[in-house]
Formats: structure tokens, C-alpha cells, sequence
């Protein structure tokens, strides 16, 4: 079901990644999405994931949080799986069929890919989303992005957008559900009939979810007018980030170990 | 005119939302047109009026969100039009609005009580102890590191409630905070509002269709088309027999103890309505009077329901992925052709997941839901059959008018039939029979469905249901948020549609509604059957306590009449119980009459 949807979902608990500094995490996360993307080797890939299972365990993160988020992923990544062993014809030919040949680099270049992408997700999920709250979220990139201020971005405020639209995705995700049952009940019909026709019963779907968007909007912003919000001036913090000697350790080591991985990876090539 | 330390006052105030200028000679439509009020500092204040007749913007004027066009708002002594002072006005009022979804900002209990007073610029560690004082406050402080979006209906609002109190505010204001709490968190709310008023003398304002509610209050504003059309003590208040004029009505006990009073030849004063004491002392006193005489007797409703089942739910079970337990577990039930049936309990026992299975927007996983048409039975199971049973069960969720997208009423009502293969001239025809039976005209019928009022939003989306001709109708919370009067009128939309053949299951937290109106009530709790039978059974004094229900509010009320009368005239019987005013009151006088008779011998 739609409300099942995990992408942005906060995991609470009390562990040491949920208590590291959220700026040290984003630019954590930031090094470990090059590095992902850096990396050739099965040897190096799996150290990786040995890493990243060793930041699971700090985040104690249970499998089933994991599952449910990599889960949706899934189709994509048997997709770039596939694509892959059928368009790469370099390699010791296995198995050839017509135009289909499938060859030994095609098969360990599309596992790559995937897994890659499998690495990804879980490494912005633990990283960011499940263990760091959406308002701490906003609070690092506000932070992290505090000197561009100087030349008028406003910092504050898209911090502050991110993390409303963050805490109203379950809120939408369920709502959307209650529409789509509404209108189901009086005859929609998103499973069968033709690509298009199913495009065309979303519009019932989409529309009445917009106006209440719109709504929910205008009442959240008399809401927040009535809790004297007036931008980022003046504000104070009940949770202030303090940068403590255990963040920046914390920070040096994945860094560390990261760096040390893409090293390996190219030692090896 | 000095000016009042110790009082709000709203002088002369006019607002108008429309901001473009005069078009075509046309008046921009005023929200509030030159109303006048005074509020005491320390008082609790009820405002009270129909949808749209202005007091949610009252209440935005008060806290200073909407700057008046004209006019005067002084808050203890401090003039809202002073620049110097808006912020200070502000952060000393502070508002709980009626959708929790939409005044939470952020995600983690704790973060969102913190958001007021971060916004103040409090520091800490003064912030972090008023943050733990306010959820200590309304009992929250367990759940401070919880997600809000996991949070129940009552306890969001405490938490709206809690993020208020942060601010420390003199004023606070409920707009229609509990309209979409059920009964049990409703007076739960209450008490911890008004707890928290004594302690903190706070000055309450809260506006409500509830008027019950609004005897809780000191004093009551009724609003009107933008103006204070009266004032005055509760008891002042509903003395006045011109309440519909402003779509109100008296609290269900006034209507019942007029109603008395008018049959037994008495009338009732100011100084009776202050208590339920003096109330019913003052009833008790009419009816000892020796020869009451029997008033006309009612014509009795007449039992429309055979014993034919139009519906059977048999064994069904759901329990949600993820979640712990059964939502509804081994469910039965027949639901007999032509009756009422009222679904009633508590938030979260199941009812929704319940109703979802009979047109199988759930398909039943264990256990099954069967239609018994002329045709034959349709299963919700088999999948062959789930247009022909969402023809024949037509289900209206809470809060329907937010499934309207199409461009005109019209075309919005016959979405439904585009899968029905019905001609256009048949599809015309349909459609203008089910506006008629929810009583939408021509002219809304070619309006957009965005433009329409609050109560006809929710009639077209019904509309859009009964189209199709259904021949069960089942629906979730039809009077929700709406006024005394629209109210009204929807229930007598249910009458109208019952009467003309239709099987209605209708699903209700209110237990005066669903005991007015239902022919059997079927008590469910935590996914179960608690208990099923006709209101009188139900709600019989020793079965009521048995099953832990709150009474309707009229039973409860006549409870204490008879109970008062039952020792004055020892020889009376109270054969039936009714849960309408009107007929309970005639049950009661004609009882009396009888005893009366026998006492004289």
C-alpha cells in the first residue's frame, strides 16, 4: 500500500549514528555516494559492504527497516540488471541466442551496477533518513550552507521548506490512499484496462489531492503565523547542533575508511 | 473611551477575505461586518454560529492574524493596530484549529512543542524546561521523542495543546478544536483544557457546533452573518426559542426539559437552566402538580425493516501489514433489508476497515462479505462480481468532499456511471435524481464543485455515490464538522433516502445520532462484536454500564427526571425509553398523568 512508502521515514531509537552530529552524517553520505560510484572491484564492493553493515550495526538498524526500504528498489535494480547483461558484449561469450548473447564481464558488470545502486539506498537510509529526524536534516543544511547567505540564498527558509515537506509525506502518502478508495468506491479503476485509461484515473486522484494540498497548506501557514514563526531572525534551538570531539572522530574514520577502499580499488586495476 | 487592562474588545470590526477591488458595482462579501465584542481576562467564552458566519475569523482578529479593515481590537489595553506591539499581542494568544494534521510543523513530538518558543527566541535552557513542562502539562512527556504522524486524533491535539502552552499565552483559543475528536477524547480534551485554565488563568475562547459544549462556558458570543447578534450566560442564551434563525439549536437536555414543560403547562426560567439541579427540580415541581393531564399521543414511527437479509457478513477477519493484532477479528453480521443500522466505538476499533469489505474495496482475506440481490448472491470475494456489488453498496467515506475533482457538479456526479454503460440521456436522468435527493439544484449543477459551501460539497460528493442507485448506502461520519442545521438536514437526507426503499448502515461515534436515528446499533470494540441490538436494548441503564457506553446525552438527562418523579409517585412505570426530545418528554408526561390518577384514588 501506497502508505507503506519508507523514503524520508525517520527510524527512532537510540544509537550511536541517531546521536552523531547530522552535518558530520551529510557529508559523510556525500563521500560515500562518490565512493560508491568510484569503485570497480568485487573485492573492494564487498569491503564496502562490510563497512556499511559495520554503519548498520552502529545505527541499529533491524534487517525488516532495511528490507522495507530497499524493497521498492528492487524492480529497478533487476532492471539495470538486465539491461546490462543483454547490452555489454565484451567478455567470454556463456551463452548466445540470435541477437542475445550474454557474456562473463556482461554478467559482473550488471551485478555491479546493481548492487551499486542496492549500496546506495541503503547508504542514504541509514545515513540520513532512518536514523537523522527531518528537522535535524534541515537544521545540517542550513548549517552546512550558512556562508551562502552572504550572496542572498535563502538558507532558513528552504531549510525550513524541506522539512515541512518531509514531515507531510506520510500525511499525503495516507491521504492519498482515503482518496483513491473514495474514488474507487464509486467505480475508479487503477489495476486493469490500458496504459492511458490508468494515466487518465489518476486525474481523479491528482486533482483532489492538489486541492487539498493547497488547503492543508493555507491552514499550516495561519498555523505557523500563530506560532509567532517569522523566518530564521531571532529564532533559538530547543536540540542546537554541537560539534563534539566523538562527530569529528567518528567523521575522520568512515572518511578514512572510504578513502582507503577507492585506494585499494585502484591499486587492484 | 478608557481603555480596559482587563478586557479583549473588538470594536466595530469589519474584515473582508476578498481583496479584489469592488467589481461591477459588487460589494466585496464581508466576513465580519461590524461586530462589537468584550471579553473578560480570566473568562470562557463561547463562540458559537452557523459554517461561515464569520468566528473563526473573530478568532483570527483576536490573535491578530487578519488585520481588520475597520475597526478596533484592544487586547488587555494593548491596540493591535500599534506595530510596536503586534509581536507581544501575538505570542500572548495562541490558537488550537481543528485539523491536527495541519497545525503540526514538526516531526518529532518534542520538536513541535519547541517551535513557538524557538520562534520567540527563547533560549535555553529555559526552552528545553518549559518544552517538558507543557507535555508534563497535558500528559504527553512519555511521548516526546515519538513521531507526531503516529500520534491518535485527541493526543494531537494535546500536542497542538501543549505547543501553546510553551508559549506561555494568556489567551487561548480552540477553533473547532475537538469537532473531529470522538467522544471519549472530546471530553478528555475538554477537561484538560479547562484544567489547565484554572491553573494557569488563562482566558478560554472556543468556538463550537457543539452545544453542549458551550454550556461548559461562562458566557456565549453567537455570530451571524459577521455580526454579534447576542450574548449573555448560557442559561440566558438558550432561554430564546430564535436559535435556528442562526443555525443553532438548544443542547438536547433544554429541548427535552422544554418540551416538558410546555406538556406539564409550565414554563421554565433563567434561574431553572443553571444546573441540572435546579432543572430538574424545576421539571419535578411542574409534574407533581396534581392533574397533569396525558398530552396527545405521538403517531408511533412506523418499523419499516422485515426480517429479509440483504447482507451477510460471515467470519471476516483483516489484520494490516505491519500492524500488531487483528483491525477486525471474526466479524458476523446480517444486515436486514429497508433498516438503519448504526455502527458505533470508539476511534480505531475496526469500524472503518469494517465497512471498507462491504463493497469490497477490501477484498475479504478471511472470511467473506455476501449481497443477496434478486439476482442472486454476489460475493465481495469473487472478483467477477465487484462492479455489480459497488452498484448495489454504495460506501461514502469521512469527509467526502475532498474526493470532488471534476469541473462541474454534474460531471462529477456521473463519473460513477461512465463504467455503467448507460446512455446519455438515461446518465442525465440519473444524475439529476440524486441531486434531487440530496437536495442540490439546477444552479449548483453547472458550478464548479470548488465554489459550493461546505455542506453542499459534502451533499454533491454524495450524490457522486448515490448515482449508481445503490442499494445499500453505507456511510462513514455523514455529519461530521457540519453546523446544528446542516447537521439536521443530513439526517433528514437519511430519512428521506430510508423511506424510499433504501438499506442504510450508517457509522457514528456520536451516540445521541446514532440512537435518534438507527433501528439496531451494533457496539464494536477492539476489532470485535460487542454487542447488537435495537438503541433500547442497548442503552437500557444496567446493559449501558455493562458494555461501558456513555449514554446519548437525552437518556441520561431523563434518567435523573425519572428517577426524581419515580419517588414521588410510587406507582410509576416508565414502559419505554425514546431518544428523541419530543417523544421522550410526551413518554414522561403521559406516565405521570397515568400515576397522578392512580395517587388521587
Amino acid at each position: 500500500m501506497i502508505s507503506k512508502i519508507s523514503l524520508g521515514r525517520y527510524y527512532p531509537a537510540h544509537s550511536f549514528l541517531h546521536d552523531t552530529d547530522p552535518r558530520v552524517k551529510t557529508i559523510l553520505y556525500a563521500i560515500y555516494l562518490v565512493a560508491i560510484f568510484m569503485i570497480k572491484e568485487p573485492i573492494t564492493i564487498g569491503v564496502l559492504t562490510g563497512v556499511i553493515i559495520l554503519q548498520l550495526i552502529m545505527g541499529k538498524i533491524k534487517p525488516s527497516i532495511l528490507w522495507s526500504t530497499v524493497k521498492p528498489m528492487l524492480p529497478l535494480a533487476l532492471f539495470i540488471f538486465v539491461i546490462n547483461i543483454f547490452t555489454i558484449r565484451d567478455g567470454d561469450v556463456l551463452f548466445s541466442w540470435k541477437i542475445i548473447m550474454i557474456t562473463t564481464y556482461g554478467i559482473s558488470r550488471a551485478a555491479i551496477m546493481s548492487i551499486r545502486l542496492i549500496l546506495l539506498i541503503i547508504s542514504t537510509s541509514i545515513l540520513l533518513t532512518l536514523t537523522t529526524t527531518p528537522l535535524k536534516m534541515s537544521d545540517a543544511l542550513e548549517s552546512l550552507f550558512k556562508p551562502l547567505e552572504v550572496i542572498k540564498v535563502p538558507v532558513h527558509e528552504m531549510a525550513m521548506m524541506m522539512s515541512i515537506a518531509l514531515r507531510f509525506i506520510p500525511t499525503l502518502a495516507l491521504e492519498t490512499d482515503k482518496i483513491m478508495k473514495a474514488q474507487q468506491s464509486r467505480g475508479a479503476d487503477y489495476d486493469t484496462g490500458s496504459f492511458i485509461n490508468k494515466i487518465k484515473g489518476y486525474i481523479t486522484v491528482l486533482i483532489p489531492l492538489f486541492v487539498s494540498s493547497f488547503r492543508r497548506a493555507d491552514e499550516l501557514a495561519v498555523a505557523m503565523d500563530a506560532r509567532c514563526y517569522r523566518g530564521g531572525k531571532g529564532r533559538t534551538k530547543l536540540n542546537p547542533l554541537k560539534l563534539k570531539a566523538r562527530d569529528v572522530l567518528t567523521g575522520i574514520m568512515f572518511t578514512l575508511l572510504a578513502v582507503l577502499v577507492v585506494l585499494i580499488d585502484f591499486a587492484l586495476r | 473611551m478608557p481603555e480596559d487592562g482587563n478586557k479583549i474588545e473588538v470594536t466595530d470590526v469589519s474584515f473582508s477575505y476578498d481583496i479584489s477591488e469592488e467589481t461591477e458595482g459588487k460589494a466585496p462579501r464581508l466576513a465580519l461586518d461590524g461586530i462589537s465584542v468584550s471579553i473578560e481576562k480570566g473568562s470562557y467564552t463561547a463562540i458559537l454560529g452557523s459554517n461561515g458566519s464569520g468566528k473563526s475569523t473573530l478568532a483570527k482578529i483576536i490573535d491578530i492574524l487578519e488585520v481588520p479593515d475597520s475597526g478596533k481590537v484592544v487586547i488587555f489595553g494593548k491596540d493591535a493596530a500599534d506595530d510596536d506591539l503586534f509581536w507581544d499581542i501575538r505570542s500572548h494568544c495562541c490558537c488550537v484549529f481543528q485539523n491536527p494534521d495541519n497545525q503540526i510543523v514538526g516531526t518529532m513530538v518534542e520538536e513541535d512543542v519547541a517551535f513557538g518558543p524557538e520562534n520567540l527566541g527563547v533560549p535555553n535552557p529555559e526552552l528545553r524546561e518549559r518544552v517538558d513542562q507543557a507535555l508534563k502539562d497535558v500528559g504527553l512527556y512519555e511521548y516526546k521523542h515519538r513521531e507526531t504522524t503516529a500520534l491518535s486524533g485527541g493526543q494531537k491535539q494535546k500536542l497542538a495543546i501543549a505547543g501553546a502552552l510553551a508559549m506561555r499565552p494568556d489567551i487561548l483559543i480552540l477553533d473547532e478544536a475537538t469537532a473531529m475528536l470522538d467522544p471519549s477524547s472530546r471530553d478528555d480534551f475538554l477537561t484538560l483544557v479547562e484544567k489547565m485554565r484554572d491553573e494557569k488563568g488563562l482566558t478560554l475562547i472556543t468556538i463550537t457546533h457543539d452545544m453542549t459544549e458551550a454550556l461548559r462556558c461562562d458566557k456565549i458570543v453567537i455570530v451571524h452573518k459577521g455580526k454579534a447578534v447576542m450574548e449573555g450566560r448560557p442559561e440566558e442564551i438558550f432561554m430564546h426559542e430564535d436559535l435556528w434563525n442562526y443555525g443553532l439549536k438548544r443542547p438536547v437536555k433544554y429541548n427535552f426539559a422544554f418540551e416538558v414543560a410546555k406538556l406539564a403547562g409550565g414554563t421554565l426560567t433563567e434561574e431553572d437552566l443553571k444546573t441540572d439541579e435546579s432543572l430538574i427540580d424545576a421539571l419535578t415541581g411542574m409534574l407533581s402538580k396534581p392533574g397533569i393531564k396525558a398530552p396527545e399521543a405521538l403517531p408511533a414511527s412506523e418499523e419499516k425493516s422485515g426480517d429479509d437479509i440483504i447482507m451477510s457478513v460471515k467470519n471476516l477477519s483483516y489484520s494490516y501489514d505491519g500492524g500488531d493484532g487483528k483491525a477486525i477479528d471474526d466479524i458476523n453480521l446480517d444486515i436486514r433489508k429497508g433498516e438503519v443500522l448504526g455502527i458505533v466505538g470508539e476511534s480505531g476499533c475496526g469500524k472503518t476497515t469494517l465497512i471498507s469489505h462491504m463493497n469490497a474495496i477490501f477484498r475479504p482475506a478471511e472470511g467473506d462479505v455476501i449481497i443477496h440481490t434478486p439476482e442472486g448472491d454476489l460475493s465481495c470475494k469473487n472478483k467477477k462480481d465487484t462492479l455489480k456489488v459497488r452498484q448495489n453498496v454504495g460506501l461514502v467515506f469521512q469527509y467526502p468532499e475532498y474526493q470532488l475533482f471534476e469541473e462541474t457538479v454534474f460531471k462529477d456526479i456521473s463519473y460513477g456511471l461512465k463504467k455503467m454503460n448507460v446512455s446519455k440521456q438515461e446518465a442525465t436522468v440519473m444524475v439529476r435524481n440524486a441531486a434531487y435527493k440530496v437536495g442540490l439544484t439546477e444552479k449548483e449543477l453547472n458550478s464548479s464543485p470548488f465554489e459550493l459551501s461546505g455542506g453542499q460539497k459534502r451533499r454533491a460528493a454524495m450524490a457522486g455515490v448515490l448515482v449508481m442507485n445503490p442499494k445499500i448506502l453505507v456511510l462513514d461520519e455523514p455529519a461530521s464538522g457540519l453546523d446544528p442545521k446542516g447537521r439536521q438536514e443530513m439526517f433528514g437526507i437519511i430519512k428521506n433516502l430510508r423511506d424510499s426503499g433504501t438499506t442504510i448502515i450508517l457509522v457514528s461515534h456520536n451516540m445521541d445520532e446514532a440512537a435518534k436515528n438507527c433501528d439496531r446499533i451494533c457496539l464494536i470494540n477492539n476489532g470485535k462484536i460487542k454487542a447488537i441490538g435495537t438503541p433500547k436494548e442497548l442503552f437500557e441503564t444496567g446493559r449501558a454500564e455493562e458494555l461501558k457506553i456513555q449514554r446519548p446525552r437525552i437518556t441520561r438527562f431523563s434518567g435523573l427526571l425519572k428517577e426524581k418523579l419515580s419517588k414521588i409517585y410510587p406507582s410509576i412505570s416508565f414502559d419505554d425509553i425514546y431518544f428523541d426530545p419530543a417523544r421522550e418528554a410526551n413518554a414522561i408526561v403521559t406516565a405521570v398523568s397515568k400515576a397522578g390518577g392512580q395517587n388521587d384514588k
